[in-house]
């Protein structure tokens, strides 16, 4: 994955009409999120989406492109720029029983209805036994030259909530299996897409409609023998990479990519330290208080007597995505960061 | 075996005065520490003289200044690690003057030049090795056969090198503690085989072994680096 | 602010001394230029400054030694933030995070901050402080052989192990899990659990005492050993070190053996559903020596010599990461069917990795099999804590002296055995060897075989 490579983001630009996979079946992780919308749309018809530009215009990044002319204007709904709006209205359509799929365009808007998120749609069922179904879906992460409008990882903060359910896959399969998982669970959730992924990242992805992906099960990416790299969405793709290099210098490195981070799977983690005794946690939310720092504090506590060197994090700082394409390189954590980072690690 | 890099060797005839070779060798190491010449190696022989490394104290020479200089020595206090030595005609000697890149492992450097000595050793029928529980250096059970002592310039490029004993009299010995260490002898190829060893006899395969192991091909130096070792031999 | 450390000079160079200040504080440098000798043995060098500005401290005195990686002098480059600057040539030991507290540059409180947001970086955070000195007193092999991680701790506490007597191959000589598997692991360490040696002392020590590095030059490939390869390596000196090693050898006549096999492969394949090999006929034959004569089916357990009733038979398997002796558990209860499709069963299960950790341990005694490679004659390592180790080599064809001093061609092998003398004397050995000699060629393993 060059980091390098621009995605002008927002509407229009290279998108492909839902449904058409590459010549060989595979699909892109874009493709694979429309599927799953669709094959959810087309099973149970309480499920309905709604979000800014998703019907005539297709979405921002036209992932519900054809979805409006299928499935009719009752089901497939154009809203104000509002965001607060959008939450509270599926909040509404979810104790009358449907089951909303909202779309924000970029995740950075999630904040604008930050409030009906967090003490609404969060809290809801816990407060007057209603199930509220609701999925918000939204493009997240940096590495696309979107500056600090366009690029933020808010998951730390609707984690910090409680009672939502995030996921952020890597892959297209997971994407699919995922989403579909999501649409079908009666709790609150939040789908976060990476938009660095939409288009780069493409392969064979089942075309079963009922192949779900359980929520809250990290899955070992790559085995490994003598370090763990513990991480989610855009950054599972680097430490893949960085695998492959350090594989070439004797450096075997296990890379567990948590798909869902809340709640997360620490079975799956723990099991990685127990058979490594070395953990790096790579994030792309920021070093304070992010993700990462959760999978730290969990190995520390439950992992400790299996651990032959210090928790290592590698991570961007709390800090604003900056727009200058080197220094957004200098922010996000590299492949040749994350190999320096196991090699400190294996020297320890 | 493929091509090494290219390398001056330069190998003055007769006994090279020990101030000017060290101050020649010195000024190849200045031009290579600046990347003006390559890589390059010195092989001769020198008259007989004490050097002292830095780690040389000076109860290791145990004959005066006086009783050196009447027996036709001289003693030198000099910038390479460790303590004292004696070169004197008998003995090869190798200068490698080599850049060590950019991450210098000078312990791989003195190494090589155990593994040069090694190999030569045993081109004549005498197995010297490592003794790693004692020194570096190489040696024929308890005896030390070659000297190692070596400065970096800056960490990257190498002075000074080995001294491997051929027909040298070994008794110029009895006037230091030789490498800092009381209890261990020296011994040469001579004494070890019991016949004439010359250098001469041994230099051609040491300085194979040198192109070998330090992955060296040899080439000419130009005339003005080899004047001054020539004008300065005294035999 | 830029801190300059004592230099790696190469793996094995540890430490060096301070000869000599060629700057002091106050004084400006320029990059590259000289600051200070240093001597460590056989090499002097002058270091040379990674960075150009004012030297503001000099940490330790001249003629002080200093483990590499040490802090020796700060510069000021002007950077403000304190850094951690090699000298030239990168020392590959990073200091201890212990020894910059404080140091990391400070983050904006909040991106509303009116100040010029600092240049990002990602943020790596090694450790805090290295795990507490152990109760015991560690040697001192290197500035962080104290340092005991949690599962070094608790795999020497599993396995009763004295870590004094280890040294570490880690970062500043720290022990690290690698180091403590391969001093007392099996062969199978890989597969986690083994049982520990009696006594790792001195072997493990002598595991560690490795001689001078002679890195890979031009034409040599380098790579890091496997950890089963570390635990095969230990396992081995070990058993090398350890035991007062002694070897037999006698030759079997093992014609009808041959003409037994022949006959009946097919059948016993078909009803068994296993290879007939000469394998389980000579672990049968093995077995009743060591009924026989107990001694050799014993272990040195401290001054005590532990004689068990039964046998488990460790079998030698070799597999794509190297050596592993799987037990046949009860073997002494076993006819050769049933051990023959124990050794079948395990070999198979130890080539696809799937071996439990409990099948790997508490042999009593061990048989090699080179002799499907062609091996003539093999003087094995004895598998600790077993008091011996039987070779079954190649059956060849060779001319024989038989009764009434013909000369005649007959199916031949060399069995032998590695025995340790602590335990057995050359007659117990000689008996042994000559019970199997004899079980071989008398024995009517047809019947044996349910045939």
């Amino acid at each position: 994955m060059a980091s390098t490579t621009v995605e002008s983001g927002a509407a229009g630009h290279g998108a492909e009409p839902r449904g058409k996979r590459a010549e060989d079946g595979q699909a892109t992780y874009l493709i694979a999120v429309a599927e799953a919308l669709w094959e959810e749309m087309e099973r149970d018809e309480r499920v309905i989406m709604l979000g800014e530009d998703i019907g005539v215009y297709g979405g921002a990044f036209k992932v519900t492109e054809g979805f409006l002319e299928r499935f009719g204007p009752d089901r497939v709904m154009d809203t104000p720029i509002a965001e607060e709006t959008i939450v509270g209205f599926a909040v509404g359509a979810a104790m009358e029983g449907w089951r909303p799929v909202a779309e924000f365009q970029y995740s950075d808007f999630m904040t604008s209805g930050f409030d009906e998120i967090t003490t609404v749609l969060s809290r809801y069922h816990y407060r007057s036994g209603v199930k509220t179904p609701v999925v918000l879906r939204a493009p997240s992460g940096g590495g696309v030259r979107a500056s600090n409008f366009h690029s933020v990882n808010p998951e730390p903060w609707f984690a910090y909530a409680g009672g939502m359910k995030i996921m952020c896959p890597a892959f297209p399969s997971d994407a699919k299996g995922l989403l579909k998982s999501a649409v079908r669970d009666d709790n609150p959730s939040l789908f976060l897409e990476h938009k660095a992924l939409y288009r780069r990242i493409k392969e064979h992805v089942s075309e079963d409609a009922e192949a779900l992906i359980p929520i809250s099960s990290a899955a070992v990416k790559r085995a490994g023998d003598d370090v763990t790299i513990v991480t989610y969405g855009a950054m599972v793709h680097k430490a893949l990479e960085a695998a492959d290099t350090l594989a070439g210098r004797g450096v075997s490195v296990e890379v567990v990519d948590l798909r869902t981070v809340y709640p997360m799977d620490e079975e799956t983690v723990i099991r990685s330290i127990e058979k490594t005794s070395r953990a790096l946690v790579l994030y792309e939310s920021f070093h304070f208080l992010g993700i990462g720092a959760e999978v730290a504090s969990v190995i520390a506590e439950k992992a400790f007597e299996h651990l032959d060197a210090p928790v290592m994090r590698l991570a961007p700082p709390n800090h604003p995505v900056p727009f200058s394409p080197p220094l957004e390189d200098a922010f996000l954590p590299q492949v040749a960061d994350i190999e320096a980072a196991v090699d400190r690690l294996s020297a320890w | 075996m493929a091509e090494g890099r290219a390398a001056w060797l330069l190998r003055p005839e007769g006994l090279v005065d020990y101030d000017v070779a060290n101050e020649a060798m010195h000024d190849l190491a200045r031009r290579r520490l600046a990347d003006e010449i390559p890589d390059a190696v010195i092989v001769l022989q020198h008259p007989p003289v004490f050097t002292a490394g830095r780690r040389a104290t000076a109860d290791e020479l145990l004959w005066d200044e006086v009783t050196v200089a009447a027996r036709g020595g001289a003693v030198r206090r000099i910038d390479r690690g460790g303590s004292f030595t004696f070169h004197g005609p008998g003995q090869l000697v190798a200068y490698p003057i080599v850049g060590l890149g950019s991450r210098p492992d000078a312990a791989a450097h003195l190494r090589r030049l155990e593994e040069v000595a090694i190999r030569t050793c045993a081109d004549v029928g005498v197995a010297a090795d490592r003794r790693a529980d004692v020194q570096t250096g190489v040696w024929v059970g308890d005896d030390k056969i070659c000297a190692i002592g070596v400065r970096l310039l800056r960490t990257r490029v190498t002075l000074h090198g080995m001294a491997l004993n051929c027909d040298t009299d070994l008794a110029w010995f009895d006037g230091i503690v030789a490498c800092g260490l009381p209890d261990r002898g020296v011994t040469s190829l001579a004494r070890v085989l019991g016949r004439d060893v010359p250098v001469a006899e041994v230099a051609p395969t040491a300085v194979g072994h040198i192109a070998d192991v330090f992955g060296l091909t040899f080439i000419d130096p130009p005339d003005d680096v080899v004047r001054p070792f020539v004008a300065a031999a005294v035999a | 602010m830029t801190s300059i450390q004592m230099p790696q000079l190469g793996e094995t160079i540890v430490e060096g001394t301070i000869l000599k200040w060629l700057k002091n504080e106050g004084d400006e440098v320029k990059a590259d230029e000289p600051l200070f000798e240093i001597s460590t043995d056989k090499v002097d060098t002058e270091v040379p400054s990674p960075v150009a500005g004012t030297v503001t401290k000099l940490l330790v005195a001249e003629g002080t030694t200093v483990p590499v990686g040490t802090a020796v002098m700060e510069i000021d480059d002007g950077s403000g933030a304190s850094g951690n600057g090699s000298s030239a040539p990168e020392p590959a030991a990073a200091v201890p995070a212990a020894e910059t507290p404080a140091a990391a540059p400070a983050q904006p409180p909040a991106m509303g901050a009116s100040a010029a947001p600092p240049s990002p970086a990602p943020q790596v955070q090694p450790s805090g402080q290295p795990a507490p000195a152990p109760s015991v007193t560690m040697p001192d092999r290197g500035p962080r052989s104290n340092i005991l991680s949690p599962i070094v701790r608790k795999l020497a506490h599993d396995r009763g192990i004295d870590l004094t007597t280890i040294a570490g191959t880690g970062e500043g000589g720290r022990i690290t899990k690698a180091d403590v598997l391969a001093a007392t692991a099996a062969p199978a360490a890989s597969s986690g659990t083994v049982t520990p040696l009696p006594s790792a002392g001195p072997a493990a020590a002598a595991v560690m005492v490795a001689p001078p590095s002679m890195p890979a030059g031009q034409g040599e490939d380098a790579q890091p050993m496997s950890h089963v390869r570390k635990a095969i390596a230990g396992h081995m000196l070990a058993s090398a070190q350890q035991t007062a090693r002694a070897w037999t050898m006698v030759e079997v006549n093992v014609d009808r053996l041959v003409r037994l096999r022949a006959e009946i492969k097919e059948k016993f394949q078909a009803n068994f559903g296993v290879k007939l090999t000469y394998l389980p006929m000579v672990t049968r034959a093995t077995i009743d020596a060591l009924q026989q004569f107990p001694l050799v089916n014993s272990r040195l357990d401290g001054e005590n010599i532990v004689t068990p009733r039964f046998v488990n038979m460790g079998i030698a398997v070799s597999y794509d990461a190297g050596l592993i002796v799987p037990v046949v558990k009860g073997a002494d209860g076993m006819n050769t069917v049933g051990i023959a499709r124990a050794i079948a069963d395990l070999a198979a299960r130890a080539r696809s990795h799937q071996l439990q950790p409990d099948e790997v341990q508490g042999a009593t005694f061990t048989i090699t099999n080179p002799g499907p490679y062609g091996s003539l004659v093999s003087v094995p390592i004895i598998n600790q804590p077993n008091a011996g180790i039987l070779s079954l080599d190649a059956i060849q064809k060779r001319p024989v002296v038989v009764e009434d001093d013909a000369i005649a061609v007959r199916s031949m092998v060399y069995i032998s055995m590695s025995w340790d003398h602590r335990l057995i004397d050359g007659e117990l050995a000689t008996r042994f060897l000559a019970r199997v000699k004899h079980n071989l060629e008398t024995w009517d393993f047809a019947e044996d075989l349910g045939l």
